[in-house]
C-alpha cells in the first residue's frame, strides 16, 4: 500500500477507493522511514464525512477527506499542525497566507501575485494548507487537498504573515489585531471536538497569532490591490 | 440556570472565547466571545446560579451601580439564552 509524506509526516492509506490515491500523487514516498499512522479506510469513514455535509460528492472524494481528517487528527496530536481555509504563496522565502470566508477572494488575490510576480511566487497550497509549529517557528506545507484549482506545491516555507481579506472597491491595508484574527482562524479552522485536542488548537493558534504578522486587507480585483499587499507585507519593492 | 455541558471558555491572546467540544458540536459550531465581565459571569453560570447570584457577582468583584449591574446580567442572559446554553 502507498506511503506519503505530507506535512513531513510519514503515513500509509488503505484505501478503498482510487482517488486519494491519485490525488496524493506528488507526496508519495518511497524512503525508509517507516509511517506514523496507516488510514485504513472503512465504509464508516466515508459516511462520517457525508454526514458532516449537505453537499453531494462521490463516495471516493469524501474518502479523501476522511484520509486528511485522520492526518489532521495525527498532526494536532503529535506535530502541532493545524490546518485553516487559506491560500498560501511563498516569495522569497516566505509565506504569505490569506484567510476569509469561502468566495470572499482568497484565490483571486494569489493569483493575482502570481502576474504580478511570476516564477518568484510559488503557491504552496490554494486551499487547505497545513501550519505546524517547529522548534519556535511556524511553517506551511503543501497538501494535495488544493481547492478548485489544483495549486499546491509539495514543499514548506516559514510563515511571515497571514492577511485576512474582504471585499472593498477601495485598497487598504492595515495591521489587525490578535481578536479579530483569533476569530477570522478559528471560524476558517477544522476543529476537534473533544477538549483535550482544542486546548492543543487554541494553544498553538495563540502562539501562532504572536509569532507572525497580522493584517486585514480590503480589496478589488486590480494589480493595484496586489502591489499594495506584497509591498506592505514583504516591506520589498517590485 | 446554568450553561449546558460541552461549552469551554477560554481565554485566547488575551481575548475569551466559548467552543463547543463533544455532542455540544452537533448544536452548535461556531465562536462566542465575551468580554472580561462576560467571562466573569460565565464562570459563575458554569457552576450554577440565579439571576440575584449573579448581580451579586457583579457588585462585589466591579464598582458598578446595582441598577447597571441588573441591566448587564440581564442582558447577559439574555444573550446565553438566545444561544441556547442554558440547561
Amino acid at each position: 500500500m502507498p506511503k506519503y509524506k505530507i506535512a513531513d509526516v510519514v503515513f500509509e492509506v488503505k484505501p478503498i477507493y482510487r482517488y486519494t490515491v491519485n490525488l496524493c500523487k506528488a507526496y508519495e514516498y518511497t524512503g525508509e522511514e517507516a509511517p506514523k499512522f496507516v488510514a485504513q479506510m472503512t465504509e464508516q469513514d466515508i459516511l462520517a464525512e457525508q454526514q458532516k455535509t449537505d453537499e453531494k460528492y462521490p463516495p471516493a472524494y469524501f474518502e479523501s477527506l476522511a484520509v486528511f481528517r485522520k492526518l489532521l487528527d495525527y498532526s494536532l496530536a503529535h506535530c502541532d499542525g493545524i490546518v485553516f481555509h487559506s491560500s498560501a504563496i511563498m516569495v522569497d522565502g516566505n509565506a504569505y497566507l490569506f484567510t476569509a470566508p469561502s468566495g470572499t477572494g482568497k484565490s483571486t488575490h494569489t493569483r493575482l501575485w502570481r502576474e504580478m510576480l511570476g516564477d518568484k511566487a510559488v503557491m504552496i497550497n490554494d486551499d487547505k494548507p497545513m501550519v505546524r509549529f517547529i522548534d519556535g517557528d511556524f511553517y506551511v506545507y503543501g497538501t494535495p487537498w488544493n481547492g478548485k484549482h489544483n495549486l499546491d506545491t509539495n514543499t514548506r516555507a516559514k510563515v511571515k504573515a497571514i492577511c485576512k481579506i474582504s471585499q472593498s472597491k477601495e485598497n487598504s491595508i492595515r495591521r489587525a489585531n490578535s481578536a479579530e484574527m483569533l476569530l477570522t482562524i478559528l471560524n476558517q479552522t477544522i476543529r476537534p471536538t473533544e477538549t483535550v485536542g482544542m486546548d492543543k488548537l487554541l494553544n498553538l493558534i495563540e502562539k501562532l497569532l504572536t509569532s507572525v504578522d497580522l493584517y486585514c486587507l480590503g480589496c478589488n480585483i486590480s494589480r493595484e490591490a496586489a502591489e499594495l499587499s506584497y509591498k506592505t507585507m514583504s516591506g520589498e519593492q517590485l | 440556570m446554568k450553561i449546558k455541558d460541552g461549552f469551554i471558555l477560554r481565554e485566547v491572546a488575551g481575548n475569551f472565547i466559548v467552543v463547543a467540544v463533544g455532542s455540544a458540536v452537533k448544536q452548535f459550531n461556531g465562536v462566542i466571545t465575551l468580554n472580561e465581565a462576560g467571562a466573569f459571569l460565565w464562570k459563575r453560570l458554569q457552576d450554577g446560579a440565579t439571576e440575584t447570584d449573579l448581580v451579586n457577582a457583579l457588585l462585589e468583584e466591579y464598582e458598578v451601580e446595582k441598577e447597571v449591574a441588573e441591566k448587564d446580567v440581564k442582558a447577559f442572559i439574555q444573550k446565553v439564552e438566545e444561544a441556547g446554553l442554558i440547561k
